[in-house]
């Protein structure tokens, strides 16, 4: 008995806390989404009451004129900062600081986790900072007189270059480091084995490495596609949307915008948290997909090794 | 720091105040202060409350009364919308400031709510109120009552920049004969536009910088609605009102402007990293922006080139022009106002201390430093308010004045018409299109509360 309850014991904290800050409030968001609740009727209007509840605010989001610019938006901001950088660009660091001499790798590799452990403010000040007219911004400075952009203020010009700069230096690093470290876990006698072989650096990678990252790229894509649906603090401290009317607006922000921002404050919690209930959603059917088509139920097999 | 430095004095004073309470036998009540200001220029919308406290405290004890007042004062600069969200979720949990400032048009909504009082009955014992010029009141009442009283007052003026004029080949008595003819009606908005043009096109300032608003969503561009005979509100039933016509006119002003007039490269940029630079730095023409700003540039962007002197030299101010020849330039004015929380537990002292500050000395202090208007009676022959020379000019621009409507649902229908108009500006909609978008999107948001023109 005491065997059987002893890993619900060691359980519950974590089923506390996912309860009590993941699913409790997931539950509340998905209750509000069908409400009308703003900041002129908090307090009065009986949200929980399913007499006022309606599928308004799913029609107004599917119906709204920016509707298709802002899906287009994320679409592009997920799939050009992940493929570039997110994995992209992490793989290639890896498997370069993980081919040269192993301090430099290391400390190469520390450098690129910067941006990671910068607060995001000052990340982004930086940023707004290079982007700026000459002579304060590097950028400027550098690219002016070879007739790029020389004067403008790049951040209004070239938007879209930023952000996805901005949050694939960031991205980058996470699987640089996930990365890196399969390619090291890989026993060394296969890689010697290829090289008794003949096998050049390019086919060592492509054929000993890379196959033994499957489990590391299913995971990093999965989990930075989410992470990158979700995450729109670097976008609102360097754009907040702008500079056109939601020129560099994503999903994520527009919910954010919707609920908890506005001049006049007339804040729409209830729309706002209709857009994040779609997010949720593009979320779990984009994790479904990953796992289908990564074929996660493979990856997880007792191996066949031990079965004999 | 500072705010760290307030805080610690306030408890200093709060343990004294005890203190001495004790000894006799009074009763300490702490009053709440919430207000919003930006430092250092606002700061006296806070701090006034401190002599206040002092003064209020020295009647309450010749009057016998055993009650005494501290205050404790929290102001910063964040977003409006992040202030009222604070208040909202304050008050939820029964957490709000006794005495809220903030901008008039909020009133409608946190009456409706019942979060704040009517202070009508109250205001009876104080004939100090009655300094306040009159029509400032209106600003603050809804559904007959009032809910607040005024602050501060503004106006906000077109701006222009007199050496980027002169560039143009302007003369000097020209361009100081500029606001008058404004005020005469003999200069349009789309004569201010075709200036604009003929600017860029001389390079003198760069395509998009002829003419600018400012960069967000705010109460700027209502008064360019009203220009064009446009209608917020109304007077029969209380409900806001879009008048299609005058729409129409509106946007087709911003499509020019921003198509067709090299203006409008504002909306979206960061205030203090490129609309305040871009404005203050002599890129920008003509802009409209807040008596308030004078100050803020003097302070923030231009101390080194010279203050004020250089801005006396550099730029001029007049009211925002007619929409046609002969017709009636405006201005809009946004007064804030103290509002009294309905959780505050003692009302009248947190009026009595709202009225200490509704005096020539404290409001005057406040006006000068931040470069608003005042609201008293005979405030511009006070001496010290004479003294500065951007109050007593603008202050003709009251005559022209015009309001926000009070009304709750002024920030969604606010938010409607703003998003056409930043999609005018980007290019993305027409004039007639973002008509029909405004018309549309405030059927389906406010239902019976909007009347279609």
């Amino acid at each position: 008995m005491r065997g059987q309850l002893a890993p619900y014991v060691f359980l519950s904290p974590t089923l506390v806390l996912v309860t009590l800050f993941f699913f409790i409030p997931l539950v509340m968001v998905f209750i509000l989404s069908f409400t009308n609740l703003d900041m002129t009727n908090f307090g009065i209007l009986e949200w929980w009451s399913p007499a006022n509840w309606s599928l308004d605010n799913y029609i107004k989001i599917f119906t709204n004129r920016f509707f298709s610019k802002i899906l287009g938006n994320t679409i592009m901001y997920v799939v050009l900062t992940l493929t570039v950088f997110n994995v992209g660009l992490a793989l290639v660091i890896a498997l370069i600081t993980t081919h040269i001499n192993r301090r430099a790798g290391f400390a190469f590799r520390v450098l690129w986790f910067l941006p990671r452990i910068t607060p995001v403010v000052v990340y982004i000040m930086m940023w707004k900072a290079l982007a700026g007219p000459a002579p304060m911004g590097i950028i400027n400075s550098i690219l002016g007189p070879l007739g790029i952009g020389s004067g403008k203020y790049l951040l209004n010009t070239n938007p879209w270059i930023f952000i996805i700069l901005a949050n694939g230096f960031i991205g980058a690093s996470f699987g640089m480091i996930l990365f890196s470290s399969a390619i090291e876990a890989i026993p060394k006698d296969y890689l010697m084995a290829s090289k008794v072989d003949g096998a050049t650096t390019w086919q060592t990678i492509r054929y000993v490495e890379l196959p033994a990252l499957k489990w590391p790229l299913l995971f990093v894509t999965t989990y930075q596609t989410l992470s990158l649906l979700t995450s729109f603090q670097q976008i609102m401290l360097l754009t907040d949307g702008g500079p056109g009317l939601y020129q560099t607006e994503v999903w994520a922000l527009t919910a954010y915008h919707r609920a908890l921002t506005s001049y006049f404050g007339n804040t729409q919690w209830g729309y706002g948290a209709a857009w994040s209930v779609v997010l949720v959603i593009i979320g779990i059917v984009m994790a479904v997909i990953y796992l289908r088509v990564f074929k996660f139920g493979e990856l997880v097999e007792e191996p066949k090794i031990d079965q004999l | 720091m500072k705010r760290l430095l307030v805080l610690m004095l306030i408890g200093c004073l709060v343990v004294a105040g005890g203190l001495v309470a004790l000894a006799q036998n009074t009763e300490t009540i702490t009053i709440t202060i919430r207000c919003r200001a930006k430092p250092p220029m606002e700061n006296w919308r806070g701090n006034n409350f401190i002599l206040a406290a002092e003064e209020l405290n020295a009647d309450l004890e010749a009057a016998g009364d055993s009650r005494r007042v501290e205050v404790v004062i929290n102001q910063d600069n964040i977003d409006w919308g992040d202030y009222v969200t604070e208040f909202v979720l304050g008050y939820g949990a029964d957490e709000s400031p006794d005495i809220w400032l903030t901008g008039h048009e909020y009133i409608g909504a946190q009456a409706e709510a019942g979060r704040i009082i009517s202070l009508d009955e109250l205001m009876k014992e104080f004939p100090g109120f009655n300094n306040v010029i009159d029509n400032l009141w209106d600003s603050t009442s809804y559904k007959g009552k009032i809910w607040g009283v005024p602050q501060d007052a503004e106006a906000r003026p077109l701006y222009f920049n007199k050496v980027l004029l002169g560039k143009l080949g302007w003369p000097a008595d020209e361009i100081a004969a500029l606001p008058e003819k404004i005020e005469k009606g003999e200069f349009t908005l789309y004569d201010m536009l075709t200036v604009a043009k003929e600017a860029v096109d001389k390079g003198v300032v760069a395509n998009g910088n002829g003419f600018w608003t400012r960069p967000k969503n705010g109460p700027d561009f209502t008064p360019f609605y009203y220009a064009f005979g446009g209608e917020t509100i109304d007077a029969a039933t209380g409900k806001l009102v879009f008048d299609k016509e005058a729409g129409g006119k509106y946007y087709k002003f911003f499509y020019d402007a921003a198509q067709n007039y090299g203006s409008m490269a504002c909306l979206g940029l960061g205030w203090s990293d490129a609309w305040h630079p871009g404005v203050s730095g002599s890129k920008v023409l003509f802009w409209i922006g807040g008596t308030w700003q004078w100050a803020e540039w003097a302070e923030a962007y231009l101390k080194a080139l010279g203050g004020e002197d250089y801005m006396w030299k550099t730029f001029g101010f007049a009211l925002i022009p007619a929409a046609e020849k002969g017709g009636r330039p405006n201005t809009l004015t946004h007064p804030l106002a103290y509002l009294i929380s309905s959780q505050c537990k003692y009302p009248d002292l947190a009026l009595a201390l709202i009225d200490k500050v509704t005096e020539f000395g404290p409001n005057t202090r406040h006006a000068i430093a931040s470069t608003h208007l005042g609201i008293l009676k005979g405030q511009t022959e006070y001496k010290f308010y004479k003294s500065s020379r951007l109050l007593s000019e603008a202050l003709y621009m009251l005559d022209y004045t015009t309001f926000l409507p009070n009304n709750p649902n002024w920030g969604s229908y606010s938010s409607i018409i703003y998003e056409a108009l930043a999609a005018t500006v980007g290019g993305d909609f027409t004039p007639q299109e973002a008509v029909d978008f405004v018309v549309d999107g405030l059927q389906r948001e406010l239902g019976d509360n909007i009347i279609i023109r």
